[in-house]
């Protein structure tokens, strides 16, 4: 073996500061010096928005609105969107493990309040304006033009043959809300041939729909995504998302159940990382402007959401949004926590059980 | 032992054209149906929507900004496997001390692991509870979700590429050339370029394509690294799975096929090495 | 390794005096360690210790978890899909390959060098446009996919689309695993049997066959292996049902997504030692067969 200078482990340390470097890179844009609890302005601020997967229509027009009006009342100063959109399950997840978010605009309050059990979120997101709830939606049905298979409420989800689409509840919130709508709409009485307050009736119907579930998708926007493809003869999802695509002239058809749970999303500043990032003050205006009757409007007309009052929502109006027959929340089933790690997804929960039977 | 001398129904040139015909057919068609009609299928959806949609997808921000980051990922990778790539290929077929084989075999384990279990590695050991997340976040340093972790993920896998082409190169050619060179005076690093590198060559730019292919390609590490922040840790192929996810498929359509293409060129670039290397070992 | 008697060249050595200094030997000692030591430490950070920390964090919970993660019914569903859609393609492609790499070294005829390029576009090409190409191909908005489905034969979502991924991206592994060995085949063997009245098949079957047999398991195992751990292409062709289309590496990503990564860990590190044990048996065979056949 020749001589060979030390040139070579010179080579090791050249390609370790390339890594290195690279991750300075990414670390000035983000306004941090290096140790936490200081910061530094910066010229031009970047907010990093992780949102759930199918809201990147109404996100984008909100984003580029606030854009602007920060501008004309903030000398001119530009600030910078960066955003993610995928299932909600998956972004509460990646915030957990280091995604640097500023804002999280989830699906459902349990992913929120994942983040904010892991200390990343230091304030009482729920006391915010509408409890921290920005826009609502129900879940529906996705049927092809026509209604051929005559769905029309939850025990039609159990004929068998039938193909239904639904994601993954490990990962999309959405799919948690549809288990949910379900399970709800059973012990509320409101399935034909499912006892009211019966968990067993639930588990029973919970499992009807699951034997016929073909796809599991990782997020609520691509499971409706699959559908608009062709696969499937109904796919549960958000009511807004079917709305989006029927203005996208796609020919999806939302069939309302007549019992439904209000889908409530929530939005909220991580406080962890909008301190970090020094941008604390421009994410907290962000979340307020989504408050605003300009920021309904576009949520209604954009995104096709309903509005945050129950009752309201319940009424629809609009031409749009036809009336829901029993309109309920979460709470009115005992609140997410009961739900999440007791009646529905415990270890003896009702979808639980019901999937525990389908996969065998 | 006396075999039949068959009397063959067709005169025996004649079968053997129709077998060879035959067997050539069989080819053709299994790799027209697997590989090929897939192709024409992208090329079509990519080209349906017109000049149009290329111009319009190529022209928008969040494209280039993938286009970009999936650059430097390649660059680094491509900087980094090539040099260690070769000072490993040195140590495998030049050096020796106990262990040398074990090493060999290590470099093969990237091409054993699925890519998703990579981007599993670095979870483990830069997220929440990970071995080496304290030290990280302790300076601020962002790994996960930005640009050093899909770097990180993208090296392991490309790892065993370069070394690989070069070892068998550096096996080949033995150290007679070099022990001359420096008899006659060339210090370490004149012999390393004018006779070590220059004898690789052929196989080393077959490494490096495959790199860059491989590199320019990755998806699944990625995925779970990265974050998918458009504008910042959106690569080539994550742009893709957005554009199918927001309703944007010719745009989908689009990238992947330029992606297709690069990769075609590649692969030209690699059998013509290939073919040069293969001539010069014979030589 | 070749080793070759190193001829005194004419020219004069350069004048060294009685022998090597202390600090010359000294330096090329450093510089060979410094050398062995970058790869090492390349090596070590860049792959052993990422192996190291999967395996650990998988058994982290001791040896019930781990065995616990993976016969949960969907990864105990997922590990055996993934292992018999991988086999499957092993097969398909071991016939196919083993007849694609002979027509390659045995036969001439115009495009054959094409046939041989688009033989590696597998290789080459990004798993990730390698689903999305199947997706455009039989999707049901395209003319062939409809046809398809009027016919009742659905490849998306169906395990149809996973094995042709899977089949897609494996095939260049085996053609050329067993061309080597094919073109490193004597042919004289073979004209002897010829000679002395054997047909082709059995020519093949008796001489050609058992010579080739190592490359073809190689190339069998290797797709094997890389088949196991498939997920660009997998992921957009795979309808994700438990016991019908999830494959272990999409359900990897759904227990890091889901919040579980002791479970991911542990079922990757089923998947990948699995793997590796293969690749190894692989370079065993292909060195040995190598030695056979010269």
């Amino acid at each position: 073996m020749q001589s060979r200078p030390l040139g070579a482990r010179a080579l090791g340390l050249v390609a370790a500061a390339a890594v290195l470097a690279s991750a300075c890179a990414t670390n000035s844009s983000g306004g941090t010096d290096g140790s936490p609890g200081t910061c530094t302005q910066q010229e031009s601020p970047v907010i990093t928005l992780a949102a759930y997967s199918n809201v990147y229509d109404v996100y984008g027009k909100l984003i580029s609105n606030f854009q602007t009006e920060w501008k004309d009342s903030h000398d001119g100063q530009q600030v910078i969107f960066q955003t993610s959109f995928a299932g909600s399950t998956t972004q509460a997840q990646n915030v957990v493990n280091g995604f640097p978010a500023d804002i999280v605009a989830l699906s459902l309050a349990p992913d929120v309040q994942m983040i904010q059990d892991a200390g990343l979120i230091t304030h009482d997101w729920t006391q915010a304006t509408d409890g921290g709830i920005m826009a609502t939606s129900v879940v529906v049905f996705d049927v092809r033009p026509g209604n051929p298979k005559h769905i029309e409420n939850w025990d039609d989800l159990t004929q068998p043959g039938l193909e239904i689409l639904t994601p993954d509840p490990a990962q999309s919130g959405g799919a948690r809300w549809n288990i949910v709508a379900a399970y709800g709409a059973s012990m509320r009485g409101h399935v034909p041939g499912y006892a009211a307050n019966d968990p067993a009736a639930a588990e029973k119907l919970l499992e009807g729909i699951f034997k016929n579930v073909t796809v599991m998708d990782k997020s609520a926007n691509d499971s409706i995504k699959d559908f608009q493809s062709g696969n499937g003869d109904v796919a549960i999802t958000y009511e807004y998302a079917v709305l989006a695509a029927q203005k996208a002239g796609l020919p999806d058809e939302a069939v309302i159940p007549s019992s439904t749970v209000s889908i409530q999303t929530p939005v909220a500043v991580v406080d962890e990382y909008a301190q970090e990032h020094c941008v604390e003050d421009i994410a907290n205006a962000f979340v307020k402007y989504l408050h605003t009757k300009e920021a309904e409007d576009l949520f209604t007309s954009v995104g096709y959401e309903r509005s945050v009052n129950l009752k309201q929502a319940k009424a629809g109006g609009g031409g749009t949004y036809p009336a829901v027959k029993d309109l309920f929340t979460t709470d009115d089933l005992g609140g997410w926590d009961q739900l999440q790690s007791d009646t529905v997804f415990g270890p003896d929960g009702a979808f639980t059980k019901a999937q525990q039977t389908v996969t065998g | 032992m006396s075999a039949e001398v068959r009397t063959p129904r067709l005169s025996g040139s004649t079968r053997r054209l129709l077998v060879h015909g035959g067997f050539t057919a069989i080819a053709i068609l299994y790799v027209g149906v697997l590989v090929v009609a897939p192709l024409i299928g992208i090329a079509w959806a990519a080209l349906r929507g017109g000049l149009s949609t290329w111009t319009s997808t190529l022209a928008q921000p969040d494209v280039v900004h993938a286009y970009l980051i999936t650059g430097i990922i390649t660059a680094i990778t491509f900087f980094v496997t090539t040099v260690l790539g070769v000072v490993v290929a040195l140590v495998i077929t030049r050096d020796r001390f106990p262990g040398r084989s074990l090493l060999s075999a290590f470099v093969d384990l990237p091409l054993a692991v699925s890519p998703v279990i990579v981007g599993v590695m670095a979870v483990l050991l830069f997220g929440r509870g990970g071995w080496f997340e304290p030290w990280f976040s302790a300076r601020g340093i962002q790994i996960l979700f930005a640009l050093p972790s899909m770097v990180l993920v993208t090296i392991f896998i490309c790892i065993p590429f370069v070394i690989r082409e070069v070892v068998p190169v550096l096996q080949e050619l033995g150290v007679s050339e070099e022990e001359a060179a420096s008899t006659l005076g060339a210090s370490s690093w004149q012999t390393f370029f004018r006779v070590t590198l220059k004898n690789i060559r052929w196989g080393l730019l077959y490494g490096i394509a495959l790199t860059t292919a491989r590199a320019i390609g990755e998806i699944g590490a990625i995925l779970i690294v990265s974050g998918s922040i458009t504008g910042k840790t959106e690569t080539a192929t994550l742009y893709i799975l957005r554009a199918f996810d927001q309703n944007q498929d010719p745009s989908g359509y689009v990238v992947a096929l330029t992606l297709a293409l690069v990769s075609i060129v590649l692969l030209v670039g690699i059998e013509a090495f290939k073919r040069r290397e293969e001539r010069e070992l014979r030589t | 390794m070749s080793t070759q008697t190193l001829d005194r060249p004419s020219v004069p050595r350069p004048q060294r005096g009685p022998g090597p200094r202390p600090w010359v030997t000294a330096r090329a000692a450093m510089a060979r360690w410094g050398l062995r030591g970058t790869a090492l430490l390349y090596l070590g950070l860049l792959i052993v210790l990422p192996t190291v920390v999967v395996v650990a964090r998988g058994f982290g919970k001791g040896l019930t978890a781990f065995r616990d993660a993976l016969t949960t019914p969907g990864a105990r569903e997922a590990i055996i899909l993934t292992v018999g859609l991988a086999a499957v393609t092993a097969v398909i492609n071991v016939v196919f390959g083993t007849e694609l790499a002979y027509v390659l070294v045995r036969y001439r005829f115009p495009g054959r060098r094409l046939l041989s390029t688009i033989v590696d576009i597998p290789f080459a090409i990004p798993t990730l446009v390698t689903g999305v190409m199947l997706r455009a191909l039989y999707g049901p908005i395209s003319p062939v996919g409809a046809f398809l489905d009027r016919h009742g034969i659905q490849v998306i979502f169906a395990q149809a689309g996973i094995l042709l991924a899977l089949l897609f991206v494996t095939l260049p592994l085996v053609v050329r695993t067993v061309q080597p060995v094919l073109l490193e085949l004597d042919e004289t063997e073979e004209e002897a049997a010829r000679v002395l009245g054997a047909s082709r098949w059995l020519t093949f079957r008796r001489v050609v066959f058992p010579k080739l047999r190592p490359g073809i398991v190689a190339g069998g195992l290797l797709a094997f292996a890389r088949a196991l751990g498939e997920f660009g292409a997998v992921v957009i062709v795979s309808g994700n049902i438990i016991g019908k289309t999830l494959t272990a590496p999409v359900l990897i990503t759904q227990l890091i997504n889901g919040g579980k990564p002791e479970d991911a860990a542990a079922v990757a590190t089923l998947l990948f030692g699995l793997s590796f044990v293969l690749v190894l048996v692989t370079e065993r065979l292909l060195s040995t067969g190598r030695k056979e056949a010269s």
